[in-house]
């Protein structure tokens, strides 16, 4: 186990650099530089070099990714070009609303999902299971920020029972948190659908019924746990891609998350913040990829990584 | 696995709860607070690093010169300036009442040293000038010594860009000043949350008159999308709406209590091209396109009306505007089908194969517009492009990210582009458009026009100024290497106030002239 631990780390450390590396060449590819961003229509030709001497962006590019990585390893992101903070005092001022969000709409998204997801497994073919496969189907295909403003309408504007946008702790996220989870739960209803028809087709579940085990029994006992490895995987990877932020969800509601900064950073070619924030959401994605693989040990007993 | 799920339903939970302890509640609106809703965070409050300076930053800052209610230029930080002989040295008196919001004066040495800083490190230490020496006289005399004489330093200081700050909050690497500003406006910063709002509170600093201060608290809070902008001042959570989108005026004007305050925007939007390409190197062409705009339509189509057509290169709210120049460049460039059509055939571009384009030397007249990504504009330049096909011009439109088009207009990437441009003094035209080495989108370098622009800015006589540049816009009214379009009216609603004002220039709110209703 310690030994396919590390060689996970191992392998995260160099995903982490491809990515640095890839982020670092494309977003100085992409047209737009910050030097020009930041002088606008004030710039000369002198303001310009000079600004880009303070900045470091005349000197070769390969002396400049090995600068941000010496320093990056060292937990030094770099400063933003822009805001004059730094980038790890952004993501940290920035990462309580999306690590709630993530999980709050991953809490929501997977109870609601497994729900529907089981009763659409259990009454195959009935109007239960229809219906919620419809709306898992809505919940996948409605566009975020659409779902969003009908709530907004709903519970916000006309009822007034949550606020319409800004963070103000818990209350303010529920609205956010229903959005991306809606389409989290279908994706995980349809999941745990399809591998729970898989498995209560299998002899051991007819074995236990003919036992006479109740449904509770049958489904929570000896289907659900056996049906979830998949399940697991989505809710691990939905988890991984929410923490690297919900642009139109946040934008919608105002929140003052990741997805928002990292909009902002490229409009502006704040190349630290564009390049930290991604390596942070790149390891989140690493991170919830191990965790899920972790995970499955527990689930079954049979899967071993040693 | 029961209980593994549980535990790990009930860790996500904890943990969840404990971040949302992290963010604390939003504190219930006061009687006297004002909740204002803009659509973007400015990028620092720090007006030495700042790329741009709108509501939320400027209202920290106080300029050091100002305008009168006759439009003349006076001191307002600055008590009285005397100009030396030569134009080169300026002597500037300051008011001895005024405090820093740290408490400290504002005397000279302050404010030499905050010029030292925004020589040092302001993307905007070009508005000071090429300046070699600032001394301090006396306690609150100060003189500036430029190398050469700059006559628009009086109306850049008009603005924040050259207000002074407090370097004494500043830490040993000249840093530290987003987190504990400290200038002359009148706010003073009371909170910053990063991404979601500023909060402000009535400088004690300040000169707020007899009455003081209207208001307690303001807070500016950041809502990207515009549905929920909106959303939020119609329930009644925001009390000023800046930027409102203009198919939103009538609606908003219908509900109870609100006020829609209508202001020119400095900014002028044009029609530019890259005078280097051939295509555009005749007069007569660049004649032509003109004659084919019609604002009105633009205007009515795109903005509900909500904007100034404008014909000569200066908006109304800058320095060096003149009414004769708007009314030459109205009479020779309104709008005229047939005197259009017949200046590009006159230069050779003419519809030989009866598809609607002209052609010349076999070539078709087909050029690219860039344009940002507001859809308003998108719209503008959809209407243009049916306009220029009338005159049997094949327009197609590229929609670029503002960094791309600011990157690359400089350059020369672009045929044609659909931008804007705000500054309060005519300097403006040498620096933005037609300076020498400077961020040109336009690429017309005329030694002519350049010349008289470079003496503009020389000329310390204001008369003398002014005609110069008078003169500088004539011959660009006459060689048309641009098309100005228009000044939209900033459009801002307002709920709660007996007294709101913003500054018919500068477009920010007057927050002295600010008070919210009993």
């Amino acid at each position: 186990m310690s030994s396919y631990l590390l060689k996970r780390l191992l392998t995260m450390g160099v995903t982490l650099i491809g990515v640095s590396l890839l982020v670092f060449f494309m977003i100085h590819l992409v047209p737009g530089n910050p030097v020009t961003y930041i002088l606008g229509d004030f710039a000369t030709v002198e303001s310009i070099k000079e600004l880009e001497s303070r900045l470091g962006l005349d000197l070769p590019i390969i002396t400049q990714y090995w600068t941000y990585m010496l320093n990056a390893v060292q937990g030094d992101l770099g400063t933003s070009y822009i805001t004059g903070y730094t980038v790890v005092e952004e993501i940290l001022n920035r990462i309580p609303i999306t690590a709630q969000l993530a999980l709050y709409s991953v809490t929501f998204g997977s109870i609601i999902g497994i729900l529907m997801g089981i009763i659409a497994a259990v009454k195959q073919n009935t109007v239960y299971d229809q219906l919620a496969m419809l709306i898992a189907l809505v919940g996948i295909s409605a566009p975020g920020f659409w779902i969003a403003l009908f709530l907004i309408l709903l519970f916000s504007y006309q009822l007034g029972i949550f606020p319409i946008s800004g963070y103000s702790g818990f209350y303010s996220l529920i609205l956010p948190s229903i959005t991306l989870g809606l389409g989290t739960a279908g994706t995980i209803a349809r999941m745990t659908r399809s591998s729970m028809l898989d498995v209560i087709k299998q002899d051991y579940i007819r074995t236990a019924q003919a036992k006479g085990a109740s449904l509770y029994r049958l489904i929570f006992q000896h289907s659900l746990q056996n049906a979830l490895i998949p399940v697991v995987t989505v809710i691990g990877m939905q988890f991984g891609y929410l923490m690297a932020g919900a642009v139109v969800t946040e934008t919608v509601f105002a929140l003052p998350g990741l997805g928002s900064l990292v909009v902002s950073a490229i409009s502006t070619r704040d190349i630290p913040t564009v390049q930290g924030l991604l390596l942070f959401m790149a390891s989140m994605i690493i991170l919830a990829n191990l965790v899920v693989d972790l995970l499955y040990t527990k689930l079954d007993p049979r899967i071993r990584f040693d | 696995m029961k209980r593994t799920f549980t535990l790990l339903f009930l860790t996500m939970i904890v943990f969840a709860l404990i971040l949302s302890g992290c963010g604390g509640k939003k504190a219930k609106k006061g009687n006297r607070e004002i909740i204002v809703a803009a659509i973007s965070e400015p990028d620092s409050v720090d007006v030495h690093r700042t790329s741009s300076m709108g509501d939320a930053n400027s209202a920290l800052y106080d300029p050091l010169m100002k305008y009168d209610d006759n439009g003349n230029i006076v001191g307002n930080l600055v008590k009285e300036y005397t100009v030396s002989p030569d134009g080169k040295e300026v002597t500037f008196e300051l008011k001895e009442v005024v405090e820093f919001h740290s408490g400290k004066p504002v005397n000279a040495e302050a404010v030499k040293k905050s010029f030292e800083r925004l020589m040092e490190s302001s993307p905007f230490k070009t508005n000071a000038g090429d300046i070699s020496k600032i001394e301090v006289v006396s306690e609150y005399v100060f003189k500036i010594t430029w190398n050469e004489p700059f006559a628009p330093f009086f109306t850049n200081a008009t603005s924040d860009y050259l207000s002074p700050i407090d370097v004494s909050v500043l830490d040993s690497n000249g840093e530290g000043f987003e987190k504990n500003p400290s200038a002359t406006g009148a706010l003073k910063l009371k909170e910053i949350k990063r991404g979601d709002s500023l909060v402000y509170e009535p400088s004690d600093k300040y000169d707020w008159g007899k009455e003081g201060p209207g208001f307690d608290k303001v807070t500016y809070r950041f809502i990207p999308d515009e549905e929920t902008r909106i959303l939020e001042f119609k329930k009644g959570n925001v009390d000023v709406l800046g930027s409102v989108p203009y198919q939103y005026i009538e609606e908003l004007e219908k509900e109870d209590g609100v006020t829609i305050v209508r202001v020119p925007n400095y900014v002028l939007s044009y029609l530019g091209w890259n005078n280097k390409k051939p295509i555009f190197q005749d007069v007569r062409v660049r004649q032509a396109i003109a004659m084919a705009i019609d604002r009105d339509a633009i205007i009515s189509n795109t903005f509900r009306g909500e904007a100034k057509p404008v014909f000569g290169p200066l908006p109304p709210a800058t320095f060096g505007y003149s009414e004769k120049i708007e009314e030459m460049a109205r009479s020779k460039y309104a709008k005229d089908l047939d005197k259009a059509k017949q200046l590009l055939s006159e230069a050779g571009w003419k519809d030989k194969n009866k598809d609607g384009i002209v052609m010349k030397d076999g070539k078709p007249f087909k050029v690219d517009l860039w344009v940002d990504d507001d859809p308003a504009n998108q719209r503008a330049a959809q209407i243009i492009q049916n306009q220029l096909k009338e005159i049997g011009i094949d327009l197609s439109i590229s929609v670029k990210e503002s960094a791309t088009i600011i990157e690359q207009t400089p350059k020369g990437a672009h045929d044609m582009l659909l931008w804007g441009f705000g500054w309060l003094d005519a300097d403006v035209l040498n620096f933005l458009l037609f300076g020498e080495g400077k961020s040109t989108r336009l690429h017309y370098e005329v030694e002519e026009i350049y010349s008289l622009l470079e003496k503009g800015a020389l000329e310390m006589d204001q008369e003398k100024r002014l005609k110069l540049y008078e003169d500088a816009q004539k011959l660009l009214v006459e060689q048309s290497p641009w098309v100005p379009l228009y000044v939209k009216e900033n459009i801002t609603a307002i709920r709660n106030f007996e007294e709101f004002e913003i500054h018919p220039r500068r477009n920010l709110i007057m927050w002295e002239n600010v008070k919210v209703a009993k």
